[in-house]
């Protein structure tokens, strides 16, 4: 694609993060006035372990540029253990997406409820990754 | 472990002595139908056949795991099986889908297996029980066995609560892996001396042979590899119904978002501008995989179900393997070992994140 395409690409990103921290972080970079890319669609979750992989499956096959996951940091989960058990879950959708070469659409963070500049930060790096990777091809698929 | 020599005549007692002694209440065991070996379910003693044509013999029809998933009953059990079928019941008692009380597990060595189509069309060239020169000589003639069993590490009978391992010729070695085996050929009132059936050398052998095949098996590894490979699935689910480790009494799959007509179909198309028809086959074999990552047992029924001739075994136990690896975990190997997914370390996996 030529660098012209490129700058008119705006990705579409879909972000699932826990209501607890990242949502809060979000929430914290807003009222702060923090600016970053308005490409991601936050879908909220109770706590991190509320991620399915099946969610993330889905947002890529339906033509999700990007997709991303933030919880708390690991120890600081509000429900104690619910972002370890996530991890986990991440590890392994993410071995699966990897032997397709879908793992760089993917990202997953850990931003806590006081990181609002980490949450525009992250929001701006992610945007730029994304671009550069370009339009998810699965959106004009007939799958 | 302690355990007993025998030889092949004597397994028909041994099967008839855990039904009479009332070591076990029934057997699933191996079947043999003129030519053809599946599975039965025995109550009486009087019904176990001579059965050394039929325990050893390298047919795989379906996975004995999955004739028993979801029992739940008080009765005990006994299952004569290969490797990959009683570690993924071993699989299924973690998974409370089966009851460890209520089996008895006993695994026979295994040599690779023919689809029971190619065992029953070429038994006068295979017989009742091959090995691996047999095996190689046979693939000369274009009788080849399941591709999951070329690549399986695991057949040495090693899990499970009895291990009935074969020797040269004629001889068997039966023997205690757990304290409920070891009880139960205590009752049978065999002479048990300490054995060592560990097989090392040998184990590395196979494990070597079957790097080797999978390394030269065609890799997916790109989606659109992954599209080409499943363009002619129909999603009949079959290979869902015969893996004996996917197990969900619902599954999504058959609900309306994951199996969607009508007007949900009309809304996807809506969505996309087209939908292909069937539909979902990567999002049902990826969520799939995900589903079964860590307890794979590699066993091919998947393979062996799909009526499209897809190879499964690319996909399935190719890819859970890298999962497993991660977690170093073993599927099927120690009913003690939790689940990956119930389990956690407090550091771990940061390099998965990113
Ligand atoms: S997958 Fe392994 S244990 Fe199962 S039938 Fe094949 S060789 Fe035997
Ligand atoms: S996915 Fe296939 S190879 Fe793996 S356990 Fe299920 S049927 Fe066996
Ligand atoms: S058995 Fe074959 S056709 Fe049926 S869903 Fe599985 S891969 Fe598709
Ligand atoms: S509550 Fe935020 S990760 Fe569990």
């Amino acid at each position: 694609m030529g660098e012209e395409a490129k700058e008119e690409f705006e990705p579409k990103i879909v972000g699932f993060t826990c209501n607890w921290c990242t949502y809060a972080a979000a929430d914290l970079a807003g009222t702060s006035r923090k600016k970053y890319p308005p490409n991601s669609r936050i879908i909220r979750l109770m706590c991190s372990a509320r991620l399915d992989p099946m969610f993330v499956l889905k947002a890529l096959l339906n033509g999700a540029d990007g997709v991303f996951f933030s919880g708390c940091h690991p120890g600081e989960c509000h429900y104690i253990k619910g972002n370890f058990y996530a991890r986990r879950r991440i590890a392994a959708i993410r071995t699966i997406l990897k032997q397709f070469g879908l793992d760089d659409r993917f990202k997953s963070y850990w931003i806590s409820a006081s990181e609002g500049e980490k949450f525009a930060n992250t929001m701006k790096s992610l945007t730029e990754e994304v671009k550069e990777l370009g339009p998810n091809p699965m959106r004009g698929k007939i799958i | 472990m302690k355990g007993a020599e025998l030889k092949h005549g004597d397994l028909e007692g041994l099967l008839k002595g855990l039904l009479e002694k009332g070591v076990v209440d029934c057997l699933i065991v191996p079947h043999r139908a003129g030519k053809s070996v599946s599975y039965m379910l025995v109550k009486h003693a009087d019904k176990i056949e001579s059965s050394a044509s039929a325990l050893f013999a390298p047919s795989f029809s379906v996975n004995a795991a999955n004739l028993v998933k979801g029992w739940t009953i008080k009765e005990k059990v006994g299952i004569v099986a290969k490797p990959c079928e009683i570690r993924a019941a071993v699989e299924l008692i973690k998974l409370k889908q089966l009851d460890n009380e209520s089996v008895l597990l006993i695994t026979t060595d295994c040599s690779g297996a023919y689809t029971n189509q190619v065992y029953t069309e070429h038994y006068a060239e295979i017989g009742d029980q091959v090995d691996s020169a047999k095996i190689t000589e046979l693939e000369g003639k274009g009788i080849t066995i399941r591709e999951s069993c070329a690549i399986c590490e695991h057949r040495l009978a090693d899990v499970g609560d009895i291990i009935i391992a074969s020797g040269a010729g004629d001889d068997l070695v039966v023997a205690g892996l757990t304290e409920k085996g070891e009880g139960a050929l205590t009752a049978l009132e065999l002479s048990l001396e300490d054995k060592d059936l560990e097989r090392a050398a040998e184990k590395e052998k196979i494990a070597a042979e079957a790097k080797a095949k999978l390394a030269g098996l065609p890799e997916l590894s790109s989606l659109d590899a992954l599209e080409e490979f499943l363009q002619d699935c129909i999603v009949c689910k079959n290979c869902r119904d015969m893996c004996p480790v996917c197990y969900c009494k619902e599954c999504f799959f058959d609900q309306p978002l994951g199996d969607p007509a009508g007007g949900d179909l009309l809304n996807l198309a809506e969505l996309r501008g087209a939908v292909g028809l069937p539909t979902g086959q990567l999002f049902y074999h990826l969520t799939r995989v995900y589903h079964v990552s860590t307890t794979c047992v590699g066993c091919g029924a998947c393979e062996d179900a799909c009526p499209k001739d897809i190879p499964l075994t690319r996909l399935y136990p190719v890819i859970t393997q890298k999962v497993q690896e991660i977690f170093k975990y073993e599927p099927g190997k120690d009913v003690d070992e939790p689940l990956p997914f119930t389990a956690y370390e407090e550091e771990e996996l940061e390099e998965c994140l990113r």
